[in-house]
């Protein structure tokens, strides 16, 4: 079980957050966490290397879940993703 | 009575017999010379009387010696029970018991029905790559093989028409939306291949999705990746 807060500093902590949503799908059981992370940290790394990262980053957290699902977006990235949604 | 016949040949019995394969049939080989198979046969003909569904072949076991030989026929009388060409019984000696009891038990028993029946069409023909086992192969390069056997692989729970887990089948739709042409491999087959795959893509979870012989990710990246562009890319290489 995962504390909400704990997954937020870690992430916080440890790259640059311009946009950061997290959704805990387990109802409230911290066993299931879904995230969209918005940084310019992502910049010039493919989809692949970043998911790997932030996979590697919440190593200890994502072990003690059922499931972790990720979207990442560098800022210019999510303000097109935000157009499209209107 | 049409449901008795004196067989005269082995392309006559091949003839009778394969009228209608569904239907019992009982063969009676008899010797004139042997005084038991006088009563066989008689109770052959009663059988066949109160029995119109079921065939009864006389078989003179000398004069069609090919057809006694092919059934390993030693002794009379002999009778041999048969639906179509699978054997149900063998009786040697005039025992009329048990044959009547033979008869009366394979008569009643229905003939082979379906256990299900469709409309549809055959499925169309899976994308898998039928594999020859090479036991000289090791695993890295069975993997490497894998990872290469089209332009894109799919490593998966299950197969796309029958995919055993939510994440492989929302892999399969999202190929098949973006109509693009894959194999698979069911993980669920090989235990080397399900683990190996986990260490050599440094990836811990399945499906996973290979473009020319190389890791590009699991449900989420091929998501983002679809939404973001990076995908037409990497399958334009």
């Amino acid at each position: 079980m995962i504390n909400l807060a704990d997954l937020e500093a870690a992430i916080r902590t440890a790259l640059p957050v311009s946009h950061l949503e997290i959704e805990d799908q387990s109802s409230g059981c911290g066993e299931s966490y879904a995230i969209v992370l918005v940084s310019e940290a992502f910049d010039g790394k493919n989809t692949l290397s970043r998911h790997r990262f932030v996979n590697d980053l919440l190593k200890a957290q994502i072990a003690q879940m059922h499931a972790f699902s990720q979207k990442t977006f560098t800022p210019k990235q999510y303000e097109d993703y935000l157009a499209k949604q209107c | 009575m049409s449901n008795y016949h004196e067989v005269t040949s082995p392309s006559h019995f091949q003839q009778l017999l394969s009228s209608d394969l569904n239907r019992v049939s009982v063969l009676n080989f008899w010797a004139e010379w042997a005084e038991p198979c006088k009563q066989m046969n008689a109770v052959t003909v009663e059988l066949a009387n109160k029995y119109p569904s079921v065939l009864f072949l006389q078989i003179e076991a000398e004069a069609q010696s090919d057809i006694s030989e092919s059934f390993d026929i030693e002794s009379v009388p002999s009778l041999i029970l048969l639906r179509g060409h699978t054997l149900l019984q063998r009786i040697s000696g005039a025992d009329a018991p048990a044959l009547t009891t033979a008869v009366a038990k394979f008569a009643s028993s229905p003939s082979i029905n379906p256990l299900s029946r469709t409309d549809l069409p055959p499925a169309k023909a899976s994308n898998a790559v039928i594999e020859v086992a090479d036991p000289s192969e090791d695993l890295e390069s069975r993997m490497t093989r894998l990872m290469n056997q089209s332009k894109v692989v799919l490593f998966m729970k299950g197969s796309p028409d029958a995919p055993r887990c939510g994440f492989s089948r929302r892999m399969t739709g999202l190929l098949r939306d973006q109509k693009v042409d894959f194999t698979h491999f069911d993980i669920l087959s090989d235990e080397g291949v399900r683990q190996g795959l986990k260490k050599r893509n440094d990836w811990p979870t399945f499906p996973q999705l290979i473009v020319n012989g190389e890791f590009v990710g699991g449900l989420d990246i091929v998501q983002e990746m679809v939404e973001n562009g990076e995908f037409v890319e990497t399958l334009a290489v």
